[in-house]
């Protein structure tokens, strides 16, 4: 019951097939083998759904973008030339030029003015997206090395089972105890200010929830035939995970993944907005609102805007990630 | 059936009161990984950076901070249990009268919230599912896919901006109007110390400034309810005593309403539990953008401050009460579904 009870209900579903497509394939098996697994099949399975299709879409562009700006600006910090960190803006986002202050959101200047301007007269569209690097970075740090230390120690309390278990359990219990957001605040307080203090602390409290997916995993997949066998031809314990366990559990996690990476960014920014793991002179999106708080209502693009663009962004990852989900619940078949 | 009952709320009384221990182990550990040196804890118990060596070692003296970390352990734990959560570096009270003070606040406005939000949870999950994948499921599938998509402050912002200002219906900041005179404290939340006192024109000030709150935690949250909701409801109208009831010719308002919709509301009473971890977590920021003066608010200003000892007792409490509510959760499970009760 609890916690872990509303994790396994949410784990324990048929993987992919649902007995329905199975006939449907069985069927057509003799004409064309369908390939079911592969980022290929994932990628055509989104391009099916025009909310998906948008979804990944407003997805790739972000990453290509923050991963070209993240270059930019590593290039302007080694080369000593900041200017290169805004080339791919409209506006120089650091810049004070109060002569442009509070313009509200307009077509003037295109794109520059399209969210408005800010206090020092910035453009908010450009101090957004100079601001992608740490965004993306922390959705993909986070969630990877939740996966990794979840898979770690999931899998292995699961397949051993036992008082390793037992322990694994409760202390997922006492971590998912604690909303995220008040457990980030804690720990990134103690760690110390910045970005990387913050990814750290992130990703320190990141891991339960995977690790209770990848046990439930392990737990239906250590009875099944082909561990089984692998135990008989005296197969390892640490070969068993690596190459029958493991590979089999990924799967699900895919899709709550996808959805999990939106939920950082919701996190990160939540936490940028209390003004935690912010340094001066870098943009964070929720940082920015925050800031616009003294403005509003009058200026409220201010705080407005920032948090829209973190909503539609977020949005994009629920829409794969559900879409996903469908596929893996077997909700939707083909 | 009576022990049985018994039998299951002790064993989930001692679960609830070990997952608390291992919560204090974790903070503590937590602590103790990244603040090793004991001149370190030092500095944040008195939460002055530039305190004299002198300074530092008599508290370190005092709190027992070169002992072994089993013997601290303990000593923190009975120091909870005995509930002294540290003394507050900015206002030198102790921490647990700080929380006396605040903790109903925000509670009160959390709890609220949530039944808004699974009330608006349950009936739009029951609208998708008896309308699966036509128009009104996927009305309210966008719906909670947005809300739920919406950082926490955005909510606020736009329930601030549209209803407070333009169209300027509620109070858009506070916790109630400060020129009226308070009723006596009973159990320290407004909304319901007026309520005790017969206080009308506070509680009805009160309320004001609690709705857009209230609904903004309401708006955050409610997509897992809807989403858990519909699940629960389709199950439910597919099986036979759903089909008997349509047989019998009731109508379908009946019959998802009357039949379906009480069994498929078993599983929300754990999702509450877990939307409650949820909601106090979003109440933070709530409080921040409606300056509404409880323990969110509070920990903000102490983020703000450097004030270590409040943030812990704040990420104490919050862990204990969610531990708490996932307790009562459980026992409304199996008082709702008694075939719990055997495992």
């Amino acid at each position: 019951m609890g916690l872990s009870s509303i994790f396994d209900h949410m784990i324990r579903r048929p993987i992919r097939a649902t007995g329905q497509s199975a006939v449907k394939t069985g069927a057509t098996t003799t004409k064309k083998r369908e390939v079911k697994e592969g980022a290929s099949f994932y990628l055509e399975y989104i391009r099916k759904d025009k909310l998906a299709l948008t979804g990944a879409i407003i997805i790739g562009a972000f990453m290509v973008f923050a991963l070209l700006e993240g270059i930019m600006q590593e290039l302007a910090s080694v080369l000593k030339q900041p200017s290169l960190g805004w080339r791919f803006l409209p506006t120089n986002p650091l810049a004070l030029t109060f002569n442009l202050q509070f313009e509200p959101p307009s077509l003037a200047r295109f794109p520059a003015n399209i969210l408005g301007t800010n206090y020092e007269g910035q453009s908010i569209l450009s101090r957004i997206l100079y601001a992608t690097p740490h965004d993306a970075t922390a959705s993909v740090i986070v969630v990877g090395s939740a996966i990794l230390i979840g898979m770690f120690l999931g899998t292995a309390s699961g397949y051993f089972g036992g008082w390793i278990d037992e322990i694994m359990m409760r202390l997922t219990d006492a971590f998912l105890a604690l909303p995220a957001l008040v457990l980030a605040i804690a720990v990134a307080v103690l760690i110390g200010g910045g970005f990387t203090a913050l990814l750290y602390a992130l990703m320190i409290i990141w891991w339960p929830t995977y690790a209770r997916f990848f046990r439930a995993q392990a737990l239906t997949l250590r009875n099944k035939g082909y561990v089984e066998a692998a135990k008989l031809n005296g197969s390892s314990s640490l070969k068993i995970l690596v190459r029958h366990i493991i590979p089999n559990s990924v799967d699900p996690i895919i899709a709550y993944a996808t959805l999990d990476m939106g939920t950082v960014i919701l996190t990160y920014a939540g936490l940028a907005f209390l003004g935690i793991g912010v340094s001066s002179g870098y943009p964070e999106w929720g940082a920015e609102s925050a800031a616009g708080l003294q403005f509003f209502p009058l200026q409220w693009w201010y705080s407005i805007m920032p948090g829209v663009v973190i909503a539609v962004i977020v949005i994009a990852f629920t829409l794969i990630g559900d879409r996903l989900q469908d596929l893996i619940g077997g909700r939707t078949t083909y | 059936m009576v022990s049985n009952f018994g039998l299951f709320l002790t064993r989930r009384a001692i679960n609830a009161v070990i997952t608390i221990i291992l919560l204090l182990a974790l903070v503590f550990a937590l602590l103790h990984i990244l603040v090793p040196s004991p001149q370190a804890m030092a500095r944040i118990i008195t939460g002055n950076p530039r305190a004299s060596p002198g300074a530092l070692a008599a508290i370190i003296k005092a709190n027992d901070l070169d002992a072994p970390v089993y013997v601290q352990f303990f000593r923190y734990v009975s120091q909870i249990f005995h509930g002294d959560l540290g003394t507050d570096t900015i206002y030198h009270v102790p921490e647990i009268q700080i929380m006396k003070e605040y903790l109903p606040i925000t509670l009160e406005l959390v709890v609220i919230g949530q039944i808004i939000g699974v009330l608006i949870g349950l009936y739009t999950g029951a609208i998708a599912a008896a309308n699966r994948n036509r128009a009104p499921d996927y009305g309210m599938k966008a719906l909670y896919l947005t809300t739920w998509s919406a950082p926490v402050f955005l909510v606020g912002f736009v329930m601030q901006l549209v209803v407070a200002y333009w169209l300027n219906l509620l109070p858009a900041t506070g916790v109630v109007n400060p020129t009226l005179p308070p009723p006596a404290a009973v159990t320290g939340a407004p909304l319901s110390d007026a309520l005790i006192a017969g206080n009308w024109v506070y509680f009805w000030s009160a309320l004001q400034h609690l709705i857009l709150p209230a609904f903004a935690i309401a708006v955050v949250g409610f997509g897992l309810v809807t989403r858990i909701g519909r699940a629960s409801m389709i199950d439910a109208l597919d099986r036979d005593y759903v089909k008997l009831a349509y047989m019998k010719g009731l109508s379908k308002g009946k019959v998802v309403w009357g039949t379906a919709f009480r069994n498929a509301m078993i599983p929300i009473i754990t999702l509450v539990a877990l939307l409650f971890a949820f909601s106090v977590g979003g109440a933070v920021i709530i409080e921040d953008v409606f300056a509404y003066h409880g323990m969110g608010y509070f920990t903000v200003q102490a983020i703000y401050n450097d004030d270590y000892p409040a943030i812990l007792a704040f990420t104490v409490i919050t862990g204990i009460a969610v531990i708490l509510a996932n307790f009562v959760a459980d026992i409304l499970y199996a008082m709702a579904d008694p075939r719990v009760r055997l495992t």
